[in-house]
């Protein structure tokens, strides 16, 4: 017990997992509602867009660069799986498959001109979102696609007792990522481009096939973030992604991921993911102004860093 | 011959770094690659691994012309290189930094239990006994330079380079790593060796390749026949110069700075000494030993947490760098120049007022192109800093004249007190002497220099004391007399001695 208390305090984690546990037995206190099944349901359903969004960011961090696209990525990718479903009338699976290749395309470009043109990647992907989002009203309009195939929006609805069945997908992107950062090659080789640019190419790494890879998984996971979205609301809203950007650092960073690369912690941010949630839920019980809740993420961002930034003092690290 | 590089030039912006370079390598030799620094070497050993490009010139490994397009390419030919610098990932363990690009896998996923036996093995050879499954950055400077030779030798290497190897070893660390390089040696390995240290060059080495300026002095001479004397002639194209004997320096009872008893939050322990008006105080130590980072704590940048330090016999707390600069004259002429010492993309002028700024501003804090050249003018005269004109960009400046408008500023700010943090790295031999006399000049002026050098003559050419930093303490004083030997053989069993003392603590 004593040992297992000890890996848990040396873990950057530790803390938002006593955040999560302290607030959520608060919450039951507070109010009776938070313990019902559906109240579980909305929150877990929330969760699930926000944890590969939160992802999509964190393959960014590892390999030491930033995607600002991500939001509008997701947004594109959204509208991408509405469209077919409605206007071409495709059935939901080739229209999803195609969807998420597109995500995955458009990571491609992100990374590709990252690499081919030396510009920063923060600067190319706050063009590309730029981009993106154009394509995404140009196409719209504006106006969401709401025909949408009713099995389609039965699997976004469904639950199982809490369980919403959307929860699926997210699971498995953990378990994937998670095997693939500790134990696939060129994870291992993203994780040493982060940690050290300059010795992983030394070491014969390529270094932009790294943050092309990196780029492309981030496309994905913002792809799925966006067609469990549109699944989620029942319709694809051109507005979907525009709130991302803050999250999909938030979650990552209080997780313990660090801004200078090489370091992310899977674990960390699905707490944070879950902390992240449960504040949302709260606000929700506790009928506070929602406008209130991004400034909590803010400061939650803020406090997190910094007690990281103790943590890693105290134990010498830093 | 297993390697040939004929004829090899190269240029970079302003500097021909490479001038019809070229050096063979011979299988089973140690061949030493020699030169000042600035001479080209390790733009040399980048060609040769493949991240530069010659501009001209044929590069020939086994009989066949080779084009090196990446450091990946070279790996995978069989050349390999111990750079200068640290390469390894810090959060990542012993064995995956050693087998990075070449680790085991089984179905598909990492094999950690396999690379951590094969690291084992790997270490073995160089003698290191630690678990391969603990990160690096948990490791001693000099046990991460063994992970570095020892990932090196991972790959069944041609040819393999080591850039100042032995910069953070020890003597016992020293003679494990050439029991290992005489063995590769006869397994048929063609060995590189990069070293400012003559002795150990003259003992190990069987060719010795020299350059100067870019350029070839000695092209693979037999070690047989070579001296000390002939290689230093051949690195600086002339005869090593003792600097001409100088007027004792004032007592210590006049110290203008006293450190008691200091320590800091980057590690050091009980620190103590004084440095005289108008001295110049050495603070010599191999790679990692604490120096920049005394250097840091004096300027209000680290953090001291017990201790005194005392300026003209008052106590003095520095609580950040502004207060060291404006409040107690303190200049600092880093050993990063281009990130510490002077903003690249700002003019010469800008760069030398910097300091002055707050005492030069007009109403309203305004700053008149006219009033920076007026405080940069007469510097830039007195250190004949080469340039068409004040507003000239200092990133289009040579090194060394970049290091003369890093050190103009604080002429600028009439320092007192000046900590210069390696001065003469990178820049070419003449501006090199400048400097040296430079220096000399200011101490004799009556300004207070605590010279931080790894190169050792430099040290015992400038130095009126050196103290020797071991670990974040100070483990020897030595009254410099000039000569080198003298000093050198004191300096280093200083070294030594805290190395085996720090380790029967550990035990």
């Amino acid at each position: 017990m004593n040992r297992i208390l000890s890996f848990a305090i040396r873990q950057q984690w530790s803390g938002i997992l006593a955040g999560v546990i302290v607030g959520g037995i608060a919450l039951s206190f507070a109010t009776p509602q938070f313990l019902s099944e559906f109240n579980w349901f909305v929150m877990l359903r929330s969760i699930c867009v926000s944890l590969l969004v939160a992802f999509s960011q964190m393959v960014m961090l590892g390999v030491g660069q930033m995607n600002l696209s991500v939001g509008a990525l997701g947004g594109l990718v959204a509208i991408i799986v509405g469209g077919l479903m409605d206007a071409w009338g495709m059935p939901p699976l080739p229209a999803i498959l195609i969807a998420i290749a597109a995500g995955g395309a458009a990571g491609f470009i992100n990374g590709w001109l990252t690499v081919r043109t030396g510009i920063n990647g923060f600067i190319v992907t706050l063009a590309t979102a730029s981009a993106f989002a154009g394509i995404n009203t140009g196409i719209t309009r504006a106006i969401p696609f709401y025909n949408l195939p009713p099995e389609f929006v039965a699997f976004g609805n469904g639950r199982l007792g809490p369980f919403p069945y959307l929860l699926i997908i997210p699971l498995i992107v953990t378990v994937l990522l998670a095997v693939f950062f500790s134990r696939v090659k060129t994870g291992r080789y993203m994780l040493a481009v982060g940690g050290n640019a300059h010795a992983a190419q030394l070491s014969g790494i390529s270094v932009p096939r790294a943050i092309i890879t990196a780029h492309v998984i981030s496309g994905l996971t913002a792809a799925a973030a966006g067609v469990l979205a549109v699944a989620q609301l029942g319709s694809a809203q051109p507005s979907i992604g525009a709130e991302w950007l803050v999250i999909s650092f938030a979650a990552p960073i209080i997780g313990g991921a660090s801004l200078a690369g090489g370091s992310i912690s899977i674990l960390g941010t699905v707490i944070a993911v879950m902390l992240i949630g449960l504040i949302q839920n709260a606000m929700v019980l506790l009928a506070v102004d929602p406008y209130w809740v991004t400034f909590l993420l803010g400061a939650l961002i803020l406090t997190a860093v910094w007690i990281n930034r103790y943590r890693a003092y105290r134990m010498g690290e830093d | 011959m297993v390697m040939l590089l004929d004829k090899i030039t190269k240029s970079f912006p302003g500097v021909r770094a490479l001038n019809n370079a070229s050096i063979s390598l011979a299988a089973g030799e140690i061949h030493a690659l020699m030169g000042e620094n600035g001479a080209g070497k390790s733009t040399l050993i980048k060609i040769i691994t493949g991240i530069h490009r010659q501009d001209s010139g044929s590069m020939t490994l086994d009989g066949e012309e080779i084009s090196l397009t990446s450091p990946r390419e070279a790996i995978r030919l069989g050349i390999t290189a111990v750079h200068q610098e640290r390469n390894l990932i810090p959060r990542f363990s012993i064995a995956e930094n050693i087998l990075l690009e070449q680790l085991p896998t089984k179905n598909g996923l990492v094999d950690f239990g396999r690379a951590n036996t094969e690291a084992r093995e790997h270490l073995a050879k160089i003698g290191l006994d630690v678990d391969p499954a603990i990160e690096v950055r948990h490791l001693s400077v000099a046990q991460m330079q063994m992970v570095e030779i020892a990932k090196a030798l991972s790959h069944k290497a041609k040819v393999l380079l080591l850039d100042e190897p032995t910069a953070s070893l020890t003597s016992a660390e020293t003679e494990t790593l050439f029991k290992l390089v005489r063995q590769l040696k006869a397994e048929g390995t063609a060995i590189v060796f990069v070293s400012h240290k003559l002795e150990e060059v003259l003992s190990l080495c069987d060719r010795v390749t020299v350059l100067r300026d870019g350029e070839t002095t000695l092209e693979g001479a037999d070690m047989a026949g070579m001296t000390r004397q002939t290689l230093i002639e051949a690195m600086i194209g002339r005869a090593e110069r003792i600097v001409a004997h100088r007027d004792p320096r004032p007592s210590q009872g006049d110290a203008k700075l006293e450190v008691r008893r200091l320590s800091t939050a980057a590690g050091h322990k009980d620190i103590s000494f004084k440095l005289g008006r108008g001295e110049i105080l050495g603070l010599y130590g191999l790679v990692g030993a604490g120096r920049t980072e005394l250097a840091r704590a004096m300027l209000g940048k680290d953090r001291i947490t017990g201790g005194e330090v005392i300026i003209d016999g008052k106590p003095a707390r520095i609580r950040s760098v502004e207060d060291a600069v404006k409040r107690h004259r303190i200049g600092y002429v880093s050993e990063d120049r281009k990130h510490e010492g002077v903003i690249l993309d700002h003019p010469i002028r800008s760069n030398i007022a910097i300091t002055v700024w707050s005492r030069i501003a007009r109403a309203l804090g305004f700053l008149t192109a006219r009033d920076e050249t007026a405080v940069a003018m007469p510097l830039s005269r007195q250190l004949e800093i080469r340039t068409p004109s004040l507003e000239q960009l200092v990133g289009n400046l040579s090194g060394g004249n970049q290091q003369k408008v890093s050190l103009s500023k604080w002429l600028a700010a009439n320092a007192d007190i000046l900590i210069i943090d390696e001065p003469t790295v990178g820049i070419d031999i003449k501006a090199k002497a400048y400097f040296h006399e430079l220096i000399n000049d200011l101490a004799d002026k009556g300004m207070s220099i605590l010279l931080i050098s790894s190169d050792m003559p430099e040290m015992v050419t400038l130095a009126d004391r050196i103290l020797v930093m071991h670990e974040f303490a100070i483990v020897s004083e030595y009254a410099n007399d000039r000569r080198y030997e003298n000093a050198s053989r004191a300096i280093m069993s200083a070294i030594h001695a805290g190395r085996e003392h720090s380790r029967a603590a550990a035990h």
